[in-house]
């Protein structure tokens, strides 16, 4: 198959993946639910569950309001709602990660309103990379295997989870070779195309990532480049639930050369130890991997990190994309904002995302009125 | 009877009723503030620290103790912090944040406030067994006061208290002490710690005892005025002075129990009150529910502070559990066994809940404790829209209408 057509599918379930999710079970999966980054895949790749990420959806709300209060980001209702509407009954269970308040109450909103069989909690620390923590958050991710197998009615095996892990990490080494190409090679590989390859990704087995980023890295390696004058620019943020964002700047003639999305590079950042014990290996990846602005920021200070990827990237401007009500990110952005001003002269502009009010129109004007001052007109 | 009578009385009967250890405690409280602000400059240390933190190390270290959100309450009730969220807001922070954090932030620009803003700090506690929020917080604070922050980090407990837990939160504490030692240059001294942590357990204990008194009827006190009269176990656990207040406070409550003294004229109906207070709006909601002669004899919030019996034999250990699994550290089933357990000590009629706009870990997931509330014990619940502090999302008419019918269709 042609890269192109890849990109096309890949994009399509960006759009929605639900109905390829639907459709999973038939193909003898066992699709599980998670809904962030920290959540160690691995363990139930070994276990034999599908991991598939549910980043909300564009919905009216009909059934989560009677259990979510609306001063509640979006991610989390939308995702309620379509597993109270039924839409989920695919999965066989989901997985819930500590991390903000949100989330840490809609585990058991969830677990007590749903019946899915299976149901997993990681309460992780917040002080992450401080060897303090450590010891936590192995024991943590070594409960949490014992958690699933305790659901399976078997162990999972050693040899099993390293496989895996080796999966993950082969994915990892591939989307930071994606990365790298759409940074140095933009008229290769344009952001719009390598972000909803890396996302597709959340709604198939690895391997078969694995298999689709292989192949598009082959093509677009080898492929020759057009010089495309467009607007570099970097998104932060939570999650992009739908590819709007990217595809309005493509139209508007820019061009997302980094991200700093837990959809993106938050995703992948860092490799699993494939040389220690499985359970320490996954526990000192999330330990150590890029923070998310919902840990404490004790390796190294997140603005400083921002800046030193628009400075890498080139990014004329910085597109802060997230979540209404969502605290963990509100509460960066000043600071954030500021350094970007202040030592770099970049500006930014902030999007809050609603996914049940979703306007693709208002979405657009205030990107051009953004492009438009970073161009000087 | 000449009305001059009918007015004396009422009076008196007012008089009577009225709780005086409220001046102890305002006299308390000020002398805390003042010393407080006048340690500002000094070679004193002053640590801000979270409402749920350890505090008990800071009393033993000599640090002086800040609270953010005791002055954030102080803010609210003085309609004062409005202004101050606005200050952060025009710095870019959201109106969606907490109203605590974001007067606080707006109180350390402008050092606004009925006081005048909090003494600078010279360095920071939080421990987030309370929210999320709070280390997000913390974390502008230290960047805007460029002083160190310490994390107590007490993760989330479902069900029992995991020993990797306690291992953690325990070793935290070690951490702490050797944290307070290199910045107050001193060295830690057990025996001292155990006299304070002592101490602090004994104030809770006479709170968890103050608190009790109301299961009597009528109630001595109503939740809004423990809302008040906690001030002192959240900011000053741990000292002598705290222990004397609360004696006297145990006391009166007594007296009161004895002597068959109200906090209202007449109680007709007891509930019980979920969240925090609508600081800016106790007096309105406290004449009405005392019009309607309903009485809020307990809540979820001022408990928060009673802690269990500990063993003194390993006192960091104990203070660790006790911080890890506070009311809000918790899953929705353990919350509900409280509340239930809240419900029969105090035969409750109703629970009114407050949808906390700006408070996420106390507020999601009402919906489905007042459902649970009323499968176990059979009352009804309202719930209310409003925050802590920001009155700008608060629409009076109508929360008071709702509870007015509430009120009146309670059997
Ligand atoms: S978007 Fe923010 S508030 Fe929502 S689940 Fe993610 S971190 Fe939590
Ligand atoms: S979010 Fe809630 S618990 Fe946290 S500081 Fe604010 S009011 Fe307190």
């Amino acid at each position: 198959m042609d890269a192109r057509m890849t990109v096309e599918e890949c994009l399509e379930m960006w759009r929605n993946p639900y109905p390829r999710l639907a459709r999973m079970r038939e193909e003898g999966e066992r699709p599980v639910a998670f809904f962030c980054s920290y959540t160690p895949e691995e363990i139930l790749h070994a276990a034999g569950f599908t991991p598939v990420r549910l980043m909300g959806a564009v919905r009216t709300i009909t059934h989560a309001d009677a259990h979510l209060q609306a001063y509640c980001c979006s991610l989390a209702r939308t995702d309620l709602d379509m597993a109270l509407a039924g839409e989920l009954d695919f999965l066989e269970g989901a997985v819930f990660v500590q991390t903000c308040d949100t989330m840490m109450r809609l585990s058991d909103i969830w677990r007590r309103n749903t019946s899915f069989p299976f149901h997993g909690d990681l309460v992780l620390p917040i002080r992450m990379g401080e060897e303090i923590s450590l010891p936590f958050l192995v024991e943590e991710v070594r409960r949490f295997r014992g958690r699933v197998e305790e659901y399976l009615g078997r162990s999972i095996r050693d040899d099993a989870l390293e496989e895996s892990i080796h999966v993950y990490n082969r994915n990892r080494r591939m989307a930071d070779r994606l990365y790298l190409l759409r940074r140095e090679r933009p008229g290769a590989l344009d952001g719009l195309s390598a972000t909803a390859c890396l996302v597709a990704g959340f709604w198939m087995r690895r391997e078969k990532h694995n298999d689709l980023l292989h192949h598009i890295l082959e093509e677009a390696e080898a492929g020759k480049e057009k010089a495309a004058e467009k607007l570099p620019l970097l998104v932060s943020g939570s999650v992009c639930a739908t590819p709007d964002l990217y595809e309005l700047l493509a139209e508007l003639d820019a061009e997302v050369v980094d991200d700093d999305l837990c959809c993106g590079h938050r995703y992948f950042d860092a490799f699993a130890d494939e040389n220690i014990s499985p359970e320490e290996a996954l526990a000192r990846r999330l330990w150590q991997r890029v923070n998310c602005p919902a840990k404490h920021q004790c390796l190294e200070d997140r603005a400083e990190r921002l800046l030193r990827q628009v400075g890498d990237s080139g990014a004329k401007g910085v597109v802060f994309f997230l979540q209404s009500f969502c605290e963990p990110h509100l509460f960066d952005i000043p600071y954030l904002r500021n350094r970007l001003r202040e030592e770099l002269g970049i500006p930014s502009l902030v999007l809050e995302s609603e996914l049940q009010s979703f306007s693709r129109g208002q979405l657009r004007t205030r990107l051009q009125a953004f492009l438009e001052t970073i161009r000087g007109v | 009877m000449s009305s001059g009578e009918n007015r004396d009385e009422e009076r008196e009967a007012k008089e009577r009723r009225r709780i005086k250890s409220g001046e102890a405690m305002r006299d308390l409280m000020t002398k805390y503030y003042m010393e407080a602000k006048a340690a500002e400059g000094t070679d004193k240390h002053i640590a801000w620290i979270t409402s749920g933190g350890p505090v008990e190390p800071l009393i033993a270290f000599d640090v002086i103790p800040v609270y953010p959100e005791n002055h954030g309450a102080m803010c609210g009730a003085a309609h004062m912090n409005v202004e101050l969220c606005e200050v952060a807001e025009s710095r870019g922070f959201s109106r969606d944040l907490c109203s605590y954090a974001r007067g606080d932030i707006g109180s350390a620009i402008t050092k606004g406030g009925p006081i005048g803003g909090l003494p600078r700090p010279t360095f920071l506690v939080c421990c987030n067994n309370i929210c999320n929020t709070v280390f997000k917080w913390y974390e502008e604070l230290a960047r805007f006061f460029d002083v160190p922050l310490f994390i107590f980090d007490t993760p989330f407990v479902r069900g029992g208290l995991p020993s990797h837990h306690l291992d953690y939160t325990r070793r935290q504490m070690e951490e702490y002490i050797s944290f307070l030692e290199r910045i107050t240059s001193r060295e830690y001294d057990e025996a001292h710690f155990v006299e304070v942590a002592a101490k602090s357990l004994y104030a809770s204990g006479l709170w968890a005892e103050v608190l009790a008194c109301n299961q009597a009827r009528p109630a001595p006190m109503t939740c809004f005025d423990a809302f008040i009269l906690m001030a002192p176990i959240v900011t000053l656990r741990g000292t002598q002075e705290v222990v004397d207040f609360y004696q006297g406070l145990l006391q009166e409550m007594r007296d009161r129990v004895e002597q068959g003294i109200g906090i209202l004229p007449s109680e007709k109906y007891r509930l019980l009150w979920d969240n925090i207070p609508v600081w800016y709006e106790m007096r309105n909601l406290g004449r009405l529910f005392m019009e309607l002669e309903a009485c809020l004899v307990a809540d979820t919030y001022t408990s928060a502070w009673t802690f269990q019996e500990v063993d003194t034999e390993d006192p960091l250990e104990a203070m660790a559990a006790i911080y890890t699994e506070v009311y809000l550290n918790i899953n929705l089933e353990r919350m509900a066994d409280k509340i239930e357990s809240l419900a029969r000590r105090y035969e409750v009629d109703g629970m009114v809940m407050h949808s906390n706009r700006s408070c996420k870990p106390y507020s999601l997931g009402q919906y489905d404790l007042a459902k649970e509330f009323t499968r176990r014990t059979g009352k009804p619940t309202l719930i209310i829209e409003a925050d802590h502090t920001d009155s700008r999302w608060y629409n009076r008419a109508e929360v008071e209408g709702r509870i007015r019918d509430f009120v009146e269709n309670l059997l």
